[in-house]
């Protein structure tokens, strides 16, 4: 293949592509850059509101809430210790309400900037506050298991913004249609505070509540009774999360292929256009068949946008395992304090029956050597040490039952709200499916229409 | 019949011109077996020499008869011939004629690879006017080069190769080619011949030549300029197509391993289990309509852009030699017009000055024999001169009457082989196509079962799809519009 780079007809479509990005970047101040090329370049990509379903009585009914722009900001002269100014991209996020119902929500149409990090706080602060939802996830931060031309880009490309503009919007819709996150107050402030809502959210005190990573490690391998059915969920979220990612690994690199086979068939166009200078009888056809090439070569780009979008949809459910596994690691979290409980009170009860003599200590214990030693405890000691083991093992019976009543009230919404996502999966990857199969039905015939004109063209040759 | 009453004229013709030294300038390398050799080349010979009557007549039995095709070749049945030292290939080339010159109406001989590019050679130096079709090239790795796939394709090339041979009306008369197709044993007639030493002659001769042409016809500058661009597109076109199938057959493979991965998928849901099922045998079909496809570029378009290319470079050889043919012409006649020049000169001259007179010869006496030499070179030379004169006639006529069959057969075989191509991919997309048609009907079906708001979803995005249709109606317009 060493010869191929120094000849001009040598096939390449990398320089293609890079002629075209030129295009697009040329304009003026990066700062339009994600604007311009969102409102330019290409149509903006539909949300995919068709996957949402709507509850009866959920605030999406009544109100309209769109991302509809992106901007590229600069930190007021806040530059950081790297000298490198704080460069970010804002969202702006549209609220109207269609009907004033008692959502709690204020009149009109609002619309706000939000940047990426407020939604990840808004996100936060609802998975805190309702630890049994699986709550919505956010479009990653990065772009993983991309078409490969994609995953070359930074975090300020046009279409890596555009498609977080997209995933966004059906984030803040699928909790609009969430039936309890849709009536909590932040993620209206989110919607219409402009002014202090990191505040309000702050002062919320979620992240007091906030499980850390190594409680909830030390839960999940202490576990002396898992409960069955969320260690299946567990399982299944990893199965799910497994599959898709080979899934779309596949399809990445299957879409890789198809849309170098098509930029390489752009080759074929420019050759068979110099040909037809040579040729009496064959140069029209010749002509024209290149024409069809490079029809070829350009109608991949459309398809491959709509591809990715595809593939985004498929992707939420990677993070929708994720956020399945934190309402199991939540239910273990739990499980693992009601156990604690449970060992507290047991432990206290038989320090009590030791204490008053009625069950003999099972094992070498200090309190055996000291009765040996010093003859056994006066009846007065012994009762005062009953008297504060009573007192501890009502509070530890106090707590358990505490605990028992939260557990058992989070296992029973939470299993509510996994019945819930499982029919809301189910829906959406079927969609999800027709979908790709709708896009590969068009794509083969756009490839059968383009590929019979070649035919007639090489036929009348 | 009209053949077999030419290769009657050019028998009789022959023992004439055998006689003239000049005019066999190719059995210079004589050896004890010099007249077998001649008694093979003599008929051929003719058709250049004696050519005009001969090469005119090619052109117009093509015209006049094209269907009547008195000689079929066919190669096929390759068989493996495993020994110690050596391990090769044999192909079964069968041959069915209705011609005179063949004792028998079939011929079945089996022959090597080797022996072809005997043939080709032999075809080579004796028809040196004519384009000789190109032989497959040899494999770069011995070790593939038993293999079924690389023997397929070969024996398929070897094929087109006799195909292309018989085809033609006056290199199908060649000696050379008869013994080829009927001689039991071919071992013993290519030995006979020195082949090596004569090509590299003939390949210095044709590559000093090019350049030193006094006035060559534009039509023919015009041949080489379009052979070498049309090499030069045909190895684009190879290059392009050798890297898509590269990219093609990833592709299959990526497709073969994309079904399975939904299958799997499946065995982990209980209700989308039916779904992605399907999706994952939809997937499996789309892999085969990949293979399928790479599988006929494999098998038609490559092969047929590789002959094309090989073919050019006959082409170009065949250009090489008209040109030496006539620079030779050049030379003669250069040669011939300094002689009599000379020969006037020494009319004219004083001789009392020149070698002989001072050695005591008498100056008239020089003059005479001088002139006596060179009247006796003129006359050899312009008799050279009048055959290469018809030799490059003969050469131009061969080279335009195979230009214009050459471009006849390239013009059908590029239209099919890209034709081929063309239906190749929309069967791929077609089957494509119906297995995705098929699987979005489960799809809704199943959505349908599972609930009722499917249906509108769907049908919200059912437009887009005819909207693809009509998109290209519209692609094809603006492309009926540019070619106005």
């Amino acid at each position: 293949m060493a010869d191929v780079t120094g000849d001009p007809s040598a096939p390449s479509y990398d320089s293609e592509l890079l002629s075209d990005q030129q295009d697009t970047s040329g304009p003026t101040s990066i700062g339009d850059l994600a604007r311009i090329a969102a409102k330019n370049r290409k149509p903006k990509l539909p949300h995919w509101t068709s996957l949402i379903d709507c509850q009866d009585g959920t605030l999406l009914e009544q109100v309209e809430i769109c991302v509809t722009e992106q901007e590229k900001r600069t930190g007021a002269a806040r530059t950081t210790s790297m000298g490198m100014k704080d460069v970010y991209t804002v969202y702006l996020v549209e609220t109207r309400v269609k009907e004033s119902g008692g959502q709690g929500l204020g009149e009109g149409h609002t619309s706000l900037w939000r940047r990426y990090s407020e939604f990840e706080l808004l996100r936060n602060y609802l998975v805190v506050t309702y630890s049994y939802v699986i709550v919505p996830p956010l479009p990653e931060k990065r772009m993983t298991l991309m078409w490969q031309q994609m995953s070359t880009v930074d975090n300020f490309d046009a279409d890596f913004i555009e498609r977080r503009r997209v995933g966004l919007e059906g984030f803040l819709q699928r909790v609009g249609a969430h039936q309890t996150l849709c009536e909590d107050g932040i993620f209206h402030g989110f919607l219409q505070k402009e002014d202090s809502w990191k505040e309000a959210v702050h002062a919320t005190g979620f992240q007091a509540k906030q499980d850390s990573r190594l409680k909830s490690l030390n839960a999940s391998f202490r576990l002396k009774k898992p409960d069955r059915k969320f260690e299946d969920l567990k399982n299944y979220a990893s199965e799910l999360q497994g599959n898709i990612t080979a899934v779309l690994k596949v399809r990445a690199k299957l879409v890789d292929r198809l849309y170098g086979i098509h930029k390489i068939h752009g080759n074929y166009g420019r050759v068979f256009s110099e040909w037809s200078g040579i040729e009496q009888e064959m140069g029209d056809g010749l002509q024209s068949a290149g024409h069809f090439m490079d029809a070829y070569k350009d109608y991949i780009d459309d398809y491959m946008n709509e591809e990715e979008q595809i593939a985004d949809q498929l992707k939420e459910y990677i993070y929708f395992a994720d956020a399945l596994k934190s309402v199991c690691r939540k239910q273990e979290v739990l499980q693992y304090e009601l156990e604690k409980a449970g060992d507290l009170l047991a432990a206290k009860t038989l320090q009590k029956e030791q204490v008053m003599g009625n069950a003999p200590s099972r094992s070498f214990s200090l309190r055996g050597m000291r009765s040996k030693i010093f003859g056994p405890e006066s009846q007065e000691s012994k009762d005062a040490q009953t008297k504060v083991l009573e007192e501890q093992i009502e509070e530890c019976e106090q707590h358990l039952k505490q605990a028992t009543q939260e557990t058992e009230a989070f296992i029973e919404s939470a299993l509510v709200e996994v019945e819930r996502f499982k029919k809301q999966r189910t829906t959406d990857l079927k969609e999800i499916f027709i979908n790709y199969a709708i896009l590969q039905i068009k794509i083969s015939k756009r490839g059968i229409a383009v590929w019979t004109n070649m035919k007639d063209c090489f036929q009348k040759m | 019949m009209s053949a077999n009453m030419a290769d009657e004229t050019q028998k009789t013709d022959s023992r004439d011109v055998e006689e003239d030294p000049l005019q066999n300038p190719l059995s210079s390398g004589t050896d004890d077996e010099e007249d077998i050799i001649a008694v093979i080349r003599a008929p051929a010979k003719v058709s250049s020499t004696e050519g005009r009557p001969s090469a005119i007549m090619g052109s117009m039995k093509l015209e006049e008869e094209p269907d009547v095709k008195d000689l079929f070749i066919t190669v096929d049945d390759f068989q493996k011939h495993v020994f110690t030292i050596d391990t090769y290939i044999t192909y079964r080339v069968f041959t069915r004629t209705t011609r005179s010159a063949f004792d028998e109406p079939e011929y079945s001989v089996r022959r090597r690879y080797q022996d072809f590019l005997w043939l080709r050679q032999k075809l080579l130096e004796t028809e040196e006017t004519h384009i000789i079709p190109p032989l497959p090239e040899k494999h770069s790795m011995r070790m593939d080069r038993l293999s079924k796939d690389f023997t397929i394709t070969r024996q398929a090339a070897l094929h087109k190769f006799m195909q292309r041979i018989s085809e033609h009306p006056v290199v199908s008369f060649n000696e050379y080619l008869k013994v080829f197709l009927t001689a039991k044993e071919l071992t013993s007639h290519r030995k006979a011949s020195s082949g090596i030493v004569s090509r590299i002659g003939s390949t210095i001769k044709t590559t000093t030549s090019a350049l030193m042409l006094k006035n060559r016809s534009p039509e023919f500058t015009m041949m080489t300029e379009y052979i070498n661009t049309f090499a030069e597109k045909m190895s684009s076109v190879d290059r392009i197509s050798q890297r898509i199938l590269k990219e093609q057959m990833d592709l299959g493979a990526e497709y073969e391993s994309y079904g399975p991965t939904y299958r799997l998928w499946g065995n982990s849901e209980v209700e989308l289990a039916d779904t992605l099922g399907s999706l994952g045998d939809c997937l499996d079909k789309c892999a085969k309509s990949v293979k399928d496809m790479t599988l006929s570029i494999e098998t038609n378009f490559l092969p047929a852009a590789k002959e094309y290319m090989l073919y050019s470079d006959a082409v170009k050889g065949t250009l090489r030699k008209r040109d030496y043919i006539q620079m030779e012409y050049e030379l003669a006649c250069e040669e011939l017009t300094r002689k009599k020049n000379e020969r006037e000169q020494v009319k004219i001259s004083d001789q009392n000055y020149s070698l002989g007179a001072i050695m005591g010869k008498d100056p008239s006496d020089v003059k005479e024999a001088k002139s006596t030499k060179l009247e006796s070179q003129i006359d050899k030379l312009q008799k050279q001169v009048d055959f290469l004169s018809d030799k490059s006639e003969v050469a131009n006529a061969d080279m335009k009457a195979d230009m214009e069959r050459w471009h006849r057969n390239k013009r059908k075989d590029v239209k099919e082989m890209f034709t081929g191509l063309a239906a190749g991919q929309v069967e791929s997309y077609k089957q494509c196509l119906d297995a995705w048609e098929e699987v979005i009907e489960v799809l809704k079906s199943e959505k349908r079962h599972s609930d009722d708001v499917g249906n509108s979803l769907f049908q919200t995005s059912e437009p887009s799809v005819h909207a693809a249709g009509g998109g290209d109606s519209q692609l094809n317009g603006r492309e009926e519009d540019e070619k106005e």
